[in-house]
Order: structure tokens, then sequence, then C-alpha cells
């Protein structure tokens, strides 16, 4: 039998390290995507480089970052990231570049800079598919989450591994169902962010439209 | 030098044979999936109605961690290759299924008409022209499962399966940086490689097939 405490702490820890993991995330892919629209070679570079490392499996990911940066939360964060960059990435870079040239041209036209362009133009278009990068990003750093328990990162994998360990059903379970519950909410939270922010946007728009 | 003790780890590891084992499980998973996969979607579109439960519950599944599902597949199918191939079918499976159904579901209604104009069946008008229009569509929902399946093959090394998740998981148990290294650059050399392939398929169908 396992405490319900070791499950709630193990939890919590899962919840921090999956928004840990995200936060960087998102600060690392967002500027990421808008790097990406400055140059084509950069958002070449990016883009393919973004999708090789898609490619490659967790585990292996996970695996190399231990000769390279140790173990420990700090690795597992770094893991967690190299694995949530990339849907993050090519949204945004999606929804950044997929603007009418119509609208940018009369953003020219009206006198707005490079930047007031990106900023007022290009990110309101971006928000539909930057969340749904954000949430798919989300629900992939709780699934790295478990296994980089491995690294000691604690959360709830601690509680998979012991269980697999000690081939102990009831652990392993007490692991890996409370980390489908946290899959679910993520799913269920970040879908109602997103059409909250959306149509919240859209409306906002529309009211600065004058009649 | 480095190359020296490449073989080496490789020769002590077994990696051949542990490649071999990886490369087994995950034909024989992606061989299924694609099987099941694509049957589906043709099942759900003969009956319209079914398609959005089945795969909004496929979605549902597919946001399950990958580890979780194969810790609630112990308690079934036991541990070793016969779970790690089970989740791997059951998360290629909505890759797969929801392209095969759009695909064939959103094909131009003048290309239907024409089909029944020259006096095509129904079920003809499927097999020569709805699925050739959605091949490089199922095309890429196979892409995506190839990158899933690599995942959850290496990841059942975990669970006792073999292939080349069990020597990464050796060299993070016995901390073996170069076991580590050389397995982990090994699988996503390979990775990159099936991938590579699957998006070379893609675009010479995509050539063929998608312009209509």
């Amino acid at each position: 039998m396992v405490a319900p405490e070791v499950v709630i702490a193990a939890t919590l820890q899962q919840v921090v390290l999956v928004y840990a993991s995200l936060a960087v995330s998102i600060a690392v892919g967002i500027p990421l995507a808008v790097a990406a629209l400055s140059s084509r070679t950069l958002e070449r570079t990016i883009i393919t480089f973004a999708n090789l490392v898609q490619a490659i499996p967790t585990f292996a990911v996970v695996a190399i970052v231990v000769p390279l940066i140790g173990i420990g939360f700090w690795p597992a964060i770094f893991a967690i990231m190299l694995r949530a960059l990339l849907p993050i990435v090519k949204n945004t870079w999606i929804g950044l570049s997929s603007v009418d040239p119509a609208a940018i041209d009369a953003a020219a036209g009206l006198g707005l800079t490079h930047w007031q362009t990106t900023r007022y133009i290009r990110f309101p278009h971006a928000y539909p598919a930057m969340f749904a990068g954000i949430k798919f990003a989300a629900i992939l750093a709780n699934s790295v989450a478990i296994l980089t328990a491995i690294i000691g990162s604690g959360g709830l994998g601690t509680l998979v591994f012991e269980g697999l360990a000690g081939i102990n059903v009831t652990t392993m379970l007490a692991g890996a169902l409370p980390a489908i519950g946290i899959a679910i909410m993520l799913d269920v939270s970040f879908t109602r962010l997103e059409h909250r922010l959306t149509t919240g946007e859209q409306g906002r728009q529309t009211s600065t439209t004058p009649s | 030098m480095i190359i020296g003790e490449i073989s080496a780890v490789w020769e002590h590891a077994d990696l051949t044979e542990r490649t071999i084992e990886h490369l087994w499980m995950f034909s024989v998973a992606l061989v299924i999936a694609v099987i099941l996969g694509v049957t589906i979607g043709i099942v759900l579109y003969r009956h319209r109605s079914w398609a959005e439960p089945a795969l909004n519950g496929l979605n549902a599944l597919e946001t399950f961690p990958d580890m979780a599902l194969l810790i609630l597949l112990i308690p079934i199918a036991g541990i070793g290759e016969v779970p790690t191939i089970i989740a791997c079918i059951i998360y290629s499976l909505l890759p797969i299924t929801r392209n095969t159904y759009t695909g064939l579901v959103s094909i131009r209604q003048e290309i239907v008409d024409t089909g029944t104009a020259l006096g095509l069946t129904e079920r003809e008008i499927v097999r020569k022209i709805r699925i050739p229009i959605a091949l490089p569509m199922i095309a890429g929902g196979i892409r995506i499962a190839i990158v899933f399946t690599m995942g959850i093959v290496t990841l059942g090394g975990i669970i006792g399966a073999g292939g080349l998740g069990a020597p990464l998981q050796t060299g993070i148990m016995l901390i073996i940086p170069p076991l580590i290294i050389t397995t982990g650059l090994w699988v996503g050399i390979l990775a990159v490689i099936l991938d590579g392939c699957a998006g070379i398929v893609e675009k010479r169908l995509t050539v063929r097939y998608g312009e209509w």
C-alpha cells in the first residue's frame, strides 16, 4: 500500500516539473519563433533542427542529458524543455508567418515599425496556433516528466520506477493514474484557456473596428 | 581512439543484437498499427456518425503519458515485448486513423461526381478514387506513427522488452557515460533516418497523387 501523502507529494512535484519546464520552453520557444521571422537561413536552421530533435526518442534525449549535464531537477527540466520546445516554436512560427501579406503591407503603409507589426498584427493572428502548441507541449511535458524520474527529477515517475523495481503493481499505478489525471486536466484547462483567450482577442478586435 | 571506444562499447553491450530486437518490435507494431488504423479509418468513413466519438476517444488516449500507458498494460499483458507493442499500436492508431478518415472524406465533390458519371459503384469509387487521393495524407499519418513507435519501443527497455532502451537504462543506472552516449546517439540516428525515409515516401506520394 502506498501512503496517500506520498502520492500527493509526488503529484505536486510532478505539477511543478510540468509548469517549470513549460515556462522555460515558452520563454525560449517564442523568441526563437520571432527570430525565425527575421531571416530565411535562421528560419530554416531553427525549423530543421526542431524537426530533427522531435524524431529522436524521448528516452534517448533524457539519457544523453546525463553525461552532458548530470542528474537531478535542472537536467530533467532541460530534457523536458528539449521535448516541449518544438510544438511551441513550430506552432508560433506557423501562426506568425501565415499572416495575410496584405495586412502586413497595410501596417507598413500606416507607418508601423517591424516590431509594432509583429506585436500588433502578427501576434494576435498567431494566438490560436500558439496556444494549441502550448497545450500540446504541456501534455508532452507531463509525459516526459514521468520518465525523468529515472534521472532523479522526483515526481510521479519515482513511484512508477519504485513499483517496477519491486514488482509492485499498486505502487506503479499510484504513479501512473495521477499522471493520467494530470494529463486530462491539462488538456481540459488549456482548451478552455485557449477558447477564452482567442474569443476575447476577436472580441477586442471587432470592438476597436470603427463602424 | 574514439572509434575504438565506440566499438568496444558496441561489442560489450551487444548493440547489434539489441538493434535487431528494436527494429523487430518496431516493424511488428507499425505493421499492425497501419493495418488496424487504415481499416478503422475506412470503417469510420462508411459510418460517419461513429467518427467523432471514435476520434475523440483516440484523442483522449493520446494525452496519456506513454510511460503511464505502459504501466497500465502491465497488469493485463505482463512485462516485455507484448505490452510494448500494444502501447505502440494504441499510440499510433490516432494519427493513422484520423489521417485516413480525413483523407477519404475531404475529397472534392467534382471528382466523385466524375466517377459516378463514369458508372463506378460506391465501392469502386472508394477503391479507385478516394483511397489513391488519400494516400499522401495516410502516409503523413504513418510518418507520425513511426516517430511515436520508435519512442515507445525505446521506452520498452524499461519494462524488460529489450531493444535499445535496455542498454540506455543500464547506462543510466550504473552511470556509464560511453554506453549512454553511444546508444543514445545510435537510437537518435536510427530514428532520424526512419523519419527521413518516411518523409521521402510522403513527398513522392504527394507529387504523384496530390494534384487533383
